[in-house]
C-alpha cells in the first residue's frame, strides 16, 4: 500500500493532466464507495443519501473559502459538519430497520438538496463559485489520492478490529447483538459519523477541484445512487469490493464520455448492473472472482 | 434468609389484545437453578423476553439486585449482569465459532481486551466442549454444537444471571445428560440459573424451584416434588383428569 | 372559514389519487414484503402510456384508462414472472435485494423513457384540462374531480375484490400471516404473481390520473413514491380504508401548510418525509395502531 502512495504521490511528475484527471476521478470514487461501505457493507444499513455529506462538505469549503479563510482549514470543519448532520439524523432513522431504514435515507437526500436549493445563502439553485486565488492542482491530486489509499487503509483496520466484529454482528442479528451487550444504535451512530466524516473531507477536496458547487452536482440523487452501487457491484462488505466497483464505474464513466451512443444509456447500464448482480451474485464482482476461483480449484482436484 | 437476586413483581406483558403475561410475581434466590415451566403458549419465552430487555413490560417490575431492569435495553441489562440464551438459536452465522464467542466477552460486561480476551474465550470454549469446532464457521455447526454456542457466548459475557431458554430441545438423551451436568457445573460456579423446560425430568432433576405458568399467570410454585403434586399444575397439563394423570 | 373548507374539498380529491398510489405499493409489500421502488418508474410509465395514447390516437386519458390498466396487470405479472421471482427470498423480513433490484428496474424504466420521448416536460392538455366547477362553494379542477372519482370507483372496485371474491381472501390471508395462508392450501406462486399484476395496474392508473393533473419527465415519481411510503406507514397494509385514511392525513397536511404557512411548495417533500420519518419512529404501527391502542385502553 505505501508503495502505491509512493507512486501516485509522483504521478504528477509523469503523467499529462488528462491522465491525472482520470486518476483523480477514482480516487473519489474509492474514498465515496469505501466510506459508504463501513456503515453499508460492514453494518448491513444501506443509505442512498450520502450526496448529503458530499455536499456538506463542499459548500462548507466554498462558504467558509468565501469568507476568508483558507480553503485547506476548511476541510477539516466540512469534514465535522458532516458528520455532525449523520448524528442528527442517525439517531432517529437508526430505529427503523432495514429497507425502512434506506427510504428514510433516501428522503433525508431529497429534503436536503430541496433546502439547499431553496436557501438563499447558499446561493440558491445556482450554485456558489470559489474565491479567485492560488488553487494548485498537484497537492489537491495528492491530497485525494493520499486520501483514497487512507481509506483502503482504514477499511483494513476497522474488519480486523474489535470495533469492526460489533459491527459484523449488528449486520447479522441485530437482536442477538444487543443481548450480548452491544449498543447497536450507539454503534451505528459511531460508524455513520465515521463515514460521513471522510465523504465530507472529500466533498471539500470535490470543491476545490472544480471551483464550484451547486444543488444539482453535490445533492444529486444520481450521485448517491452511484456512490451505493460501486460497492454494492464490486463486492459490498469487503475491503477490496469497493476499490474495485469504483476502478469499474471509472471506466465506465470514460467509455460512456467517449462514445456518443452510449451517453443517454448511463441509467439503463447502472439499473442492467443493479440487477445483474442482485439476481446473479449478490456478493458482487468479488464475489463472482472468488466463486469462480474456488470451482477452478475443486475441478483442478477433482481432475487431478 | 438471602435477599433475592431477581425480584419480579406484578409483570404484564401485552400484545395488542393478547395478554401473554399476567401479573406474575416471583423472587429467585442467589446460586439457585429456578426452573420456568408450563404448557406451550403460557408465556414462559415472554417472560424471558421481559427480562432481558427484549420486549418492554405493559407493567409490573423487575429488579435485580435492587436494581429496576424493566425499560432499560437489552444490552444495559447485558452489562449489568442478566443474559439468556434463544430458545431458536441465533448465531451469527458468517462468524467463526470463537468469534461468536469473542462478541459476548468484548460486549459483556467484561468487556475483555486482548490476551486477557483470548484467554477467556479458551476457558469457555473448553468449559462448553467447542475448541474442536472454535475455527468453524457458526453456519456449519449441528444443533447440538449451536445450543452450546448459544450458552458459550451468553457466558462470555460474564453474567451474575444466566436465563436459558429450551436449551435442551430437539437434543439426543446424551446431549442432554451432557448439558445438565455443564447447568450444575456453572451454578457451582457461582451463576443463578433460570431455566425454561419442557424435558421434566430435567427440570425437576436440576431446579431447586420451579416456577409454573399457564396462559400467561402463575399457577404454582415452590420445590419440584411441591409443585408436580399441585392440582393446579396437573390440571393444566393434563386437563381435569386427575385419575389420568396418577397413572 | 373559506381558506379551511378549501383545504378540507382539496384534500379530499388529493387523498383518491394518493390513496390509489399508495395502494399499489401497498400490495405487493403486503403479499411479498417486497418494497417496490419500480412503483415511481412504473406511474411514469403509466403517465407517458397515457401521453402517447393522447398524441397518437386522440384518446382521452380517462378513456385510456380502459387499455392502460389491463396492460400494466400483465406487464407487472411478466415482471414478476421474468425477474422478482428469482430473487432468493428470505423469509417474512423485506429484503434488501429485492429493494435494490427494483431499484435497478426502475431506473432502465427511466433510461426507456428519456430514450422513447425524450427528457423534456410533457403535459396533457385536454379540453377540460383548465376549466373548474364550484364545489360546496370552494372551485375545483374539473381534471382533479374526474380523477376523484376514477380513484374511488377503482378503490371500491378493490375493496369488493378483497372481500367478496377467493383471490382476494387469498390475498388478505397471505398478507396477515403467510405461513398459515401456505398451510391452507394458497399457491403462493399465483398470488405473488396477481398481486405484483394488480400493485403494477394500480401504479399505471396513478400514473394515468397524475398525467391530467400535472406535467412530467421521466424522472417522475419519486416525490410521489416517498408520498405513497408516507401513507402506508400511517394507514398501515390491512384494508383500504387505512390506506385511504392516511392518505387524506398526508394531504390534508400538505394542503393545510401550503395554505397557512409560508412553507414553499419546494419543501413538500421534506414535508413527507418529516411525516415518515416522525410516523415510522412513534407510531410504527400506523393508525390503525393507535386506534387499537385507544380501542384497548377503553377495553382495560
Amino acid at each position: 500500500m505505501l508503495a502505491a502512495a509512493g507512486a501516485l504521490y509522483f504521478a504528477p511528475s509523469f503523467l499529462e493532466r488528462g491522465t491525472l484527471n482520470d486518476v483523480w476521478s477514482v480516487a473519489l470514487a474509492v474514498v465515496l464507495a469505501s466510506s459508504w461501505n463501513l456503515l453499508g457493507g460492514f453494518a448491513g444499513q444501506v443509505s442512498i443519501g450520502y450526496s448529503a455529506f458530499l455536499g456538506i462538505g463542499a459548500y462548507t469549503t466554498v462558504l467558509l473559502a468565501l469568507r476568508g479563510m483558507s480553503p485547506v482549514l476548511t476541510l477539516p470543519l466540512g469534514a465535522l459538519l458532516a458528520a455532525g448532520f449523520s448524528v442528527i439524523i442517525g439517531y432517529p432513522t437508526f430505529r427503523l430497520r432495514g429497507p425502512y431504514f434506506t427510504i428514510a435515507t433516501i428522503g433525508v437526500g431529497e429534503a436536503v438538496r430541496v433546502v439547499a436549493s431553496s436557501v438563499s445563502f447558499a446561493g440558491g439553485a445556482s450554485g456558489l463559485r470559489m474565491p479567485a486565488g492560488s488553487f494548485d492542482f498537484e497537492s489537491n491530486f495528492r491530497s485525494m489520492t493520499l486520501l483514497a489509499v487512507a481509506l483502503v487503509w482504514i477499511a483494513l483496520v476497522v474488519s480486523r478490529s474489535a470495533f469492526g466484529s460489533a459491527l459484523a454482528a449488528v449486520k447479522q442479528d441485530i437482536d442477538a447483538a444487543e443481548a450480548l451487550g452491544v449498543n447497536s444504535t450507539r454503534l451505528k451512530v459511531t460508524v455513520h459519523a465515521l463515514s460521513a466524516a471522510l465523504v465530507g473531507l472529500a466533498g471539500g477536496l470535490y470543491a476545490i477541484n472544480f471551483q464550484y458547487v451547486s444543488p444539482g452536482s453535490v445533492f444529486d440523487f444520481r450521485l448517491s445512487l452511484t456512490i451505493v452501487l460501486m460497492p454494492i457491484v464490486g463486492g459490498v462488505g469487503t475491503v477490496a469490493g469497493p476499490v474495485l466497483g469504483a476502478i469499474l464505474f471509472g471506466w465506465l464513466q470514460l467509455k460512456l464520455l467517449s462514445i456518443p451512443a452510449l451517453l443517454n444509456s448511463s441509467l439503463f447500464i447502472y439499473g442492467a448492473l443493479l440487477i445483474a448482480v442482485m439476481l446473479f451474485e449478490p456478493k458482487g464482482l468479488l464475489g463472482l472472482v472468488r466463486r469462480l476461483w474456488a470451482r477452478r480449484l475443486r475441478r483442478f482436484y477433482v481432475d487431478a | 434468609m438471602p435477599e433475592p437476586i431477581v425480584s419480579v413483581r406484578a409483570l404484564t406483558k401485552r400484545f395488542g389484545g393478547l395478554v401473554a403475561v399476567k401479573a406474575v410475581s416471583f423472587d429467585v434466590e442467589p446460586g439457585e437453578i429456578f426452573g420456568v415451566i408450563g404448557p406451550n403458549g403460557a408465556g414462559k419465552t415472554t417472560l424471558f423476553s421481559c427480562l432481558t430487555g427484549a420486549q418492554r413490560p405493559t407493567s409490573g417490575s423487575i429488579h435485580l439486585r435492587g436494581e429496576r431492569l424493566d425499560g432499560l435495553p437489552a444490552w444495559a441489562i447485558a452489562h449489568r449482569g442478566l443474559v439468556r440464551t434463544h430458545q431458536i438459536v441465533r448465531p451469527f452465522r458468517e462468524m467463526t465459532v470463537a468469534d461468536n464467542v469473542a462478541v459476548g466477552a468484548r460486549f459483556g460486561r467484561g468487556r475483555r481486551r486482548g490476551a486477557d480476551e483470548k484467554g477467556r474465550i479458551r476457558d469457555i470454549l473448553a468449559r462448553t466442549g467447542l475448541t474442536a469446532r472454535a475455527g468453524s464457521l457458526a453456519g456449519t455447526l449441528t444443533l447440538g454444537e449451536l445450543k452450546r454456542l448459544e450458552i458459550a457466548r451468553a457466558l462470555a459475557t460474564e453474567p451474575d444471571v444466566l436465563c436459558l431458554d429450551e436449551i435442551m430441545g430437539g437434543l439426543n438423551p446424551a446431549e442432554i445428560n451432557a448439558a445438565m451436568v455443564l447447568v450444575r457445573e456453572l451454578r457451582d460456579a457461582g451463576l443463578t440459573i433460570l431455566l425454561i423446560e419442557h424435558h421434566v425430568h430435567a427440570v425437576v432433576g436440576l431446579s431447586d424451584r420451579i416456577l409454573v405458568l399457564n396462559f400467561g399467570e402463575r399457577i404454582a410454585a415452590g420445590r419440584p416434588e411441591e409443585v408436580l403434586r399441585d392440582p393446579a399444575v396437573v390440571a393444566a397439563y393434563f386437563g381435569d383428569a386427575p385419575e389420568e394423570a396418577a397413572l | 372559514m373559506q381558506p379551511a373548507l378549501d383545504v378540507v374539498v382539496n384534500s379530499f380529491l388529493a387523498a383518491g389519487l394518493y390513496a390509489t398510489m399508495a395502494y399499489g405499493l401497498a400490495v405487493i409489500y403486503g403479499v411479498m414484503r417486497i418494497i417496490n421502488l419500480a412503483h415511481a418508474g412504473i406511474m411514469m410509465l403509466g403517465a407517458y402510456a397515457t401521453f402517447t395514447l393522447f398524441t397518437r390516437f386522440s384518446l382521452d386519458p380517462f378513456l385510456s384508462i380502459v387499455v392502460v390498466v389491463p396492460l400494466f396487470f400483465a406487464g407487472g405479472v411478466a415482471l414478476y414472472r421474468t425477474v422478482v421471482r428469482r430473487l432468493p427470498r428470505s423469509g417474512s423480513t423485506p429484503s434488501m435485494e429485492s429493494l435494490l433490484l427494483l431499484f435497478g428496474v426502475w431506473l432502465v424504466l427511466q433510461n426507456l423513457a428519456y430514450v422513447l420521448w425524450s427528457g423534456d416536460t410533457q403535459s396533457i392538455l385536454t379540453s377540460y384540462t383548465l376549466r373548474s366547477v364550484s364545489l360546496l362553494g370552494v372551485r375545483v379542477g374539473v381534471p382533479a374531480l374526474g380523477v376523484f372519482g376514477m380513484s374511488a370507483l377503482s378503490l371500491l372496485v378493490l375493496e369488493f375484490v378483497l372481500h367478496r371474491t377467493y383471490l382476494g381472501k387469498a390475498i388478505r390471508a397471505v398478507t396477515q400471516n403467510r405461513d398459515a395462508a401456505l398451510l391452507s392450501g394458497v399457491d403462493a406462486d399465483r398470488i405473488s404473481a396477481v398481486a405484483f399484476g394488480v400493485g403494477t395496474a394500480f401504479a399505471g392508473l396513478a400514473g394515468t390520473l397524475l398525467s391530467t393533473l400535472f406535467a412530467f419527465t421521466p424522472d417522475f415519481g419519486r416525490s410521489f413514491l416517498l408520498k405513497a411510503f408516507c401513507i402506508i406507514v400511517l394507514g398501515g397494509l390491512e384494508s383500504v380504508t387505512g390506506v385511504a385514511a392516511g392518505a387524506f392525513v398526508l394531504a390534508l397536511l400538505e394542503n393545510g401548510t401550503a395554505a397557512f404557512t409560508t412553507l414553499p411548495t419546494s419543501l413538500q417533500d421534506a414535508l413527507s418525509f418529516t411525516l415518515l420519518v416522525v410516523t415510522l419512529v412513534v407510531l410504527p404501527q400506523g393508525l390503525p395502531g393507535l386506534f387499537r391502542l385507544v380501542r384497548d385502553r377503553g377495553r382495560g
